[in-house]
């Protein structure tokens, strides 16, 4: 018996291999390569010399780093919450039970199968002054104004987060509608029965069984935020004079730009690392939480 | 029999992956059938638009024109060209013949990356001499020949004649009236602005990006400001005269911010001119190809004005290169070489896009003439201001572009900028 097990298991090793490989070519060893590349000075052409340490020193007063670092985790400080409660109320919008439930889940997912370089260009065609959509309607309900959505530090980073928020939100959503559809009736009808208002059913039934998606969910999204670089690139390309930079723009700079890829590693590192501390923060208070 | 299956699906899987993985057809070309004989010379290109196809119909001549080379030409994506072409022939995997701009070449030649012309031109016969010697300057490093100039492209301007007639200001040899004045050129452009209907704009120009920046450059050196940076290709030290670069950039906020003459943050001031709401706007020589296959635009291009006592103009140069390789295959170099003296020789196909040719014979050639519009900036090509020599002009670039949209969005003064530019190249060239 237990030698049939093993046949078995072997069985598996061709249909795993190719993953196995493609995954050790692709992730594994481009994280150690990475991480030598940050101990060098090294160029888009060759390796230079062994510079030790010398690059992360400089990353930490380096005024760049820090300026988009901060940057990346305003993003992140703006996005984060409002996209776990706007998912989540979608999802509950598009679980009632009403007939315009497939039109709801349908809108609310379609921006996210639409790629980067679409919704970047629609939203630049909508928002241009002077003869961009937006504006256009903001002057037909009679207020005289031309706000420049792109060139002004405030409202880029509106721009930028509204973009994101529309173009992502329906996989988080979708996330919410799987746990909402596993949430059993039967916990409904119990509380029916024991005269629960739907205000009660909402906060001690819906709302503590969403709490694990919505830890995932968190999650997902605080590492996914600060990774923000596409949509930013494209729409206001990290300006007005760097005012929206993030940290993957400013490394993807200096890497291809400025020839400095030892840099470059070093400072995704560094991103590296911040995104694995969070991980683990949030993995902890999720174990504890579920003591 | 069904461990034999499952086995051949795994083996079958790794073979697929590592067929991608390889490049087993050696050639970093198109996959086209090279004609017998004959020596193939892999091109990459990163010309996109109008440009694109101009020079594949230069390389169509050239493949029928002779039997002995075949080019194949590649299109390559420009957002990623030079980090392809750098990697590439790093890793002896790169194209026989390359394309460059003027401002990268210094990367290039300082990392070894590009070989030296000089050898081959003689053989097919490239004279130097026929060349530009303001383009030709460029490609110069030690006395030696790194590159073939194809053209020269500067930024100049464009007016509507349709619109700047209807103000008035146009004279009657179809040029704009306004005196080449600091003063002359904003009260030329405030009279569009108020005589012109509200729907109308006086100039068409971005507040952020690079055409501002180059209108920048033009006008530091203009008032005889030169360099950014001096010196060592690898070491330079920074040298902007800030008295100069802060008059030239405070002149360009006033066309924003006091004069009102430009909107900002226009989203495409291309298509504001090419449709006719815009009465001058100002971009590079490239636009020319553009504008003269719109139907009903009526316009002259022609350099920016010479305000402040110099001329100088903001330029960049296409130029051919000839990547190094350790094995580099002689014959296919030559082949390479022979279609850069082909190119060039036929640089009148090139200024169909709107590009100053860079051989001086071609300009005086009937051909070139005879082309409208051209031979109204063709001058620029001899007063243009290059960007400094270095091997930090793309991270330079960047820095100023960066701080000047800073600047021009009126986040900052124009003093902070240059302070925050001077730090920040200082930092770079530092490395």
């Amino acid at each position: 018996m237990i030698k049939k097990q093993w046949i078995q298991d072997l069985k598996a090793i061709p249909f795993l291999l190719p993953f196995f490989v493609a995954y050790m070519i692709f992730t594994i060893f481009p994280i150690f390569k990475g991480l030598e590349m940050s101990l060098y000075d090294w160029t888009l052409v060759r390796k230079l010399e062994f510079v030790g340490l010398e690059n992360y020193i400089k990353m930490f007063t380096d005024r760049h780093f820090w300026r988009t670092l901060w940057n990346t985790t305003f993003f992140v400080i703006l996005t984060t919450p409002t996209m776990v409660l706007l998912a989540l109320g979608l999802a509950l919008l598009s679980n009632l039970n009403t007939k315009l439930k497939t039109f709801f889940r349908g809108s609310f997912f379609i921006p996210s199968i639409l790629s980067v370089s679409v919704i970047s260009f629609l939203m630049i065609f909508m928002l241009q002054p002077y003869n961009g959509l937006v504006n256009n309607v903001i002057q037909m309900l009679g207020i005289d104004a031309e706000p420049k959505w792109m060139a002004d530090q405030g409202l880029a980073w509106v721009t930028i987060v509204v973009v994101t928020l529309w173009w992502t939100v329906g996989f988080n959503m979708i996330l919410f509608l799987a746990a909402l559809q596993d949430i059993p009736e039967s916990l409904y009808e119990a509380s029916e029965i024991d005269g629960a208002s739907r205000w009660d059913m909402f906060k001690y039934i819906t709302l503590p069984q969403l709490i694990p998606i919505g830890r995932v969910v968190l999650l997902l999204q605080i590492l996914a935020s600060y990774k923000v670089f596409a949509q930013i690139l494209l729409i206001t390309g990290g300006g007005p004079g760097g005012a929206t930079r993030p940290l993957i723009q400013y490394i993807y700079e200096v890497g291809f730009n400025q020839n400095n890829l030892g840099y470059a590693a070093t400072m995704s590192y560094a991103l590296f690392f911040i995104l694995l501390i969070l991980s683990i923060i949030q993995l902890k208070s999720q174990r504890s939480g579920e003591n | 029999m069904k461990k034999g299956f499952s086995g051949l699906i795994g083996l079958l899987f790794v073979a697929l992956i590592l067929a991608a993985c390889s490049d087993d057809s050696g050639s970093a070309g198109n996959d086209v059938e090279i004609p017998e004989g004959a020596t193939e010379v892999v091109m990459w290109n990163l010309f996109g638009g109008g440009d694109a196809e101009y020079m594949e119909d230069i390389v169509t001549e050239f493949n029928d024109s002779q039997e002995e080379y075949f080019v194949n030409n590649v299109q390559q994506e420009y957002d990623e060209y030079y980090t392809k072409l750098l990697t590439s022939v790093g890793s002896g995997k790169g194209p026989d013949l390359g394309i460059a701009h003027s401002h990268v070449l210094p990367e290039l030649v300082s990392q070894g990356l590009v070989t030296n012309i000089d050898d081959y031109a003689a053989d097919v016969g490239l004279n130097w001499d026929e060349f530009n010697q303001n383009v030709l300057d460029v490609t110069i490093y030690d006395g030696n020949n790194y590159a073939v100039p194809i053209d020269t492209h500067p930024e100049i301007m464009f007016i509507n004649n349709d619109l700047v007639e209807e103000a008035g200001l146009l004279n009657d040899d179809g040029t704009p009236k306004f005196e080449e004045t600091p003063e002359g050129f904003i009260d030329f452009l405030t009279s569009l602005k108020e005589t012109l209907p509200e729907d109308k704009m006086a100039f068409a120009f971005p507040s952020t990006g690079e055409d501002p920046y180059r209108i920048w450059w033009a006008l530091y050196n203009q008032m005889g400001g030169e360099n950014l940076v001096s010196g060592d290709l690898e070491n330079p030290t920074y040298a902007l005269d800030h008295e100069k670069a802060i008059e030239a950039a405070k002149y360009i906020y006033d066309l924003y911010h006091t004069h009102e003459v430009t909107p900002l943050d226009l989203a495409d001031f291309y298509s504001d001119f090419q449709s006719g709401n815009a009465a001058v706007m100002s971009t590079g020589v490239w636009a020319t190809g553009i504008w003269e296959t719109t139907d009903d635009l009526n316009f002259t291009p022609m350099p920016f004005p010479n305000m402040f006592g110099q001329e100088a103009a903001w330029a960049s140069s296409h130029t051919f290169v000839l990547p190094y390789y350790d094995d580099a295959d002689e014959d296919s170099q030559k082949g390479a070489v022979e279609f850069m003296k082909f190119a060039t020789d036929n640089g009148a196909d090139w200024a169909r896009a709107g590009h100053i040719p860079a051989k001086d014979t071609v300009l005086e050639s009937e051909e070139f003439k005879d082309m409208p519009y051209r031979s109204e900036y063709a001058e620029v090509a001899d007063y243009v201001k290059y960007v400094d020599r270095t091997v930090h002009a793309r991270g330079i670039q960047d820095i100023v572009v960066r701080n000047l949209d800073t600047y021009w969005a009126g986040n900052a003064t124009a003093e902070e900028v240059f302070s925050m530019i001077e730090q920040e190249v200082t930092d770079l060239i530092a490395e």
